[in-house]
């Protein structure tokens, strides 16, 4: 039961802006981990373009869950999880992070951002202390004001896309990723 | 270059030695070794011997044949703590290796073997224990396996080997079984669909079960009377003048299903947590239909005749003689689920109680779950329950 990332985004009209973001990859062998981390900034971008605002979604990829809050203000979390993780806690501590955000960061701005300009520091800790469930939130099973049935579904990244699009293109036109990812993408197939 | 057998004997210790060494300060040189995950043992050795820059095979040149690892060990060249310790190194990097498992089994027997040490030691009026040293390295193999597990899911291998270790070096010694059913609850709690790691857990209960009942059936050789009824008095002063550790086999059995009804509660979806449920479900039932009231009671706190729970209303003036047919329950380990599902549907129903609670949680979960595969899960376990009883 793993989370990997926890990022905090915001959905601008031209493009998406990443805040701040927190991560765990020390499960990863020790040369993949940048690869890994760059990737999930690029998955957690992409996931954010995608996605409508004042929505909550679940992407299936292989072993991972990317669980996606859009607030009507244009904020954003995607945590990135494992697929024992429980989607319920996860959509928790989005809704929590984005809020305390919210309060201690200037709207003003978020459309601007990025991870070195803005202050907001309690992101790894709460990575941190949610790697296990039922000690961060021991109200796991007592589920309720979400409503799970409005939490979109997705199978795989690819639905996510426009008829014609290729995973691929848009990892190799991508900025986020290094070249070295963008190889370790060709060779390994992974995302 | 090495020529005689002694010279590449004494080479290969130095190698080793400093392969390992190379480790403990850079663990991360194993991740250069990109290998398919299947690659035998020996190329893995060749590749870690080739990112440190030496060979033992180099050294060979005027041989037809390599050494293999047994024969270095059998030979005395290679220690086998430290070829212990080389496969533990390799199984970070590939903690499926079947033949890494298969060849640290060998190892082990070698170690048990070959010591003029007995592995075993007489404590109290009753059983042996395993000695230190054999208890040291059960320790160390039950943390190789763990880390194993956690690198890889439902990793069957690791899985297995611990349980191998448990058999043949702990010999299912009790206070250890209790010790991993113990300290194995936190990881199963993180790692809710390792199948794996679960069914060591139906396995470490279903090995104390058949445990208690050769104690039990220890216990009642060496008492003199062997009426049911004054047995209990005699096993508390049996039971208080040995340090075995108290089993209360009923209890161990209902923490099991808490801890399920938790796990369901907490992360719903998951087949593992249900198929582990009705494992237990099982041997509760199994443990229900076999053992009158008197063999279960081991612990002296228990009053006679009086604190098992409702659950386990077990038929009255059952013979002893029946209670030691433990055909069955010392393999039931080792057996299938097969077999145990054969034995099942031949054992008489589980009793009307337990159902009904177990039927009641399922209702429960129904009425507040709101993930398809957990209402998918619940009533396929319904069905189960249903067949159960016919």
């Amino acid at each position: 039961m793993k989370l990997y990332s926890l990022s905090v985004l915001y959905k601008g009209d031209a493009k998406v802006v990443l805040l701040k973001a927190a991560h765990d990859v020390s499960s990863f062998s020790f040369f993949q981990r940048s690869s890994v981390q760059e990737f999930m900034t690029f998955t957690s971008q992409l996931i954010v373009e995608r996605s409508s605002k004042g929505t909550r979604a679940s992407v299936k990829e292989q072993d991972y869950l990317c669980h996606v809050y859009v607030r009507n203000d244009s904020l954003a979390g995607v945590v990135i999880a494992d697929n024992e993780y429980p989607s319920r806690v996860a959509f928790t501590l989005l809704e929590k992070v984005l809020d305390e955000f919210s309060k201690q960061v200037d709207r003003i701005d978020w459309p601007v951002g990025s991870p070195a300009t803005i202050n907001y520091t309690a992101l790894e800790g709460h990575l941190s202390r949610y790697q296990n469930p039922r000690e961060a939130d021991p109200m796991t099973k007592v589920q309720a004001e979400l409503d799970e049935t409005k939490i979109i579904l997705h199978n795989t990244m690819e639905s996510l896309l426009e008829r014609g699009e290729k995973l691929d293109d848009l990892v190799s036109k991508s900025e986020v990723l290094g070249t070295q990812s963008k190889a370790f993408y060709k060779t390994d197939g992974c995302c | 270059m090495a020529e005689t057998n002694e010279e590449v004997a004494v080479l290969v210790q130095r190698v080793v030695k400093d392969i390992t060494n190379a480790f403990r300060r850079n663990p991360h040189i194993i991740d250069r070794c990109h290998m398919h995950p299947a690659a035998s043992k020996p190329r893995l050795y060749h590749c870690m011997e080739r990112e440190h820059g030496s060979s033992i095979y180099k050294m060979r040149k005027n041989q037809q044949r390599r050494l293999g690892r047994k024969e270095l060990i059998l030979s005395g060249t290679l220690n086998p703590i430290k070829d212990l310790h080389l496969g533990k190194l390799a199984l970070t990097k590939f903690p499926k290796s079947p033949e890494t498992w298969i060849h640290r089994r060998w190892v082990l027997q070698q170690l048990i073997q070959e010591t003029s040490l007995p592995s075993f030691v007489t404590k109290g009026n009753l059983g042996t224990i395993p000695a230190e040293r054999t208890q040291r390295l059960i320790q160390e193999e039950m943390e190789v396996c763990g880390e194993a597990a956690g690198r890889y899911p439902s990793n069957y291998n690791a899985w297995s080997h611990r349980i191998w270790v448990l058999q043949h070096l702990a010999k299912l010694d009790v206070k250890i079984l209790l010790d991993e059913l113990s300290s194995t609850k936190h990881w199963a709690s993180m790692h809710v669909s390792d199948h794996s790691g679960f069914h060591y857990r139906q396995f470490l209960l279903k090995s104390l079960i058949s445990q208690t009942v050769i104690d039990s059936s220890v216990m009642e050789q060496n008492c003199l009377r062997s009426e049911p009824a004054l047995v209990l008095p005699k096993d508390e002063e049996a039971a208080a003048s040995t340090e075995e550790p108290r089993i209360n086999l009923p209890h161990l059995l209902e923490e099991e299903v808490e801890f399920s009804t938790d796990l369901i509660d907490s992360y719903p979806g998951h087949e593992t947590l249900w198929c582990h449920r009705r494992h237990i479900f099982y041997l509760q039932h199994h443990l229900n239909g076999r053992f009158p009231q008197s063999m279960t009671q081991l612990s002296p706190a228990d009053s006679p005749g009086g604190t098992l729970s409702d659950l386990h209303l077990i038929p009255a003036g059952s013979q002893l003689s029946q209670a030691m047919e433990v055909d069955g329950l010392n393999d039931s380990s080792k057996q299938g689920y097969s077999q145990e599902t054969k034995r099942l549907k031949r054992t008489p129903a589980p009793d009307s109680l337990g159902l009904e609670m177990e039927h009641r949680f399922i209702d429960q979960v129904l009425s507040t779950c709101r993930n398809v595969e957990q209402a998918r899960f619940a009533n396929a376990y319904r069905k189960w329950l249903v067949t159960l009883s016919q």
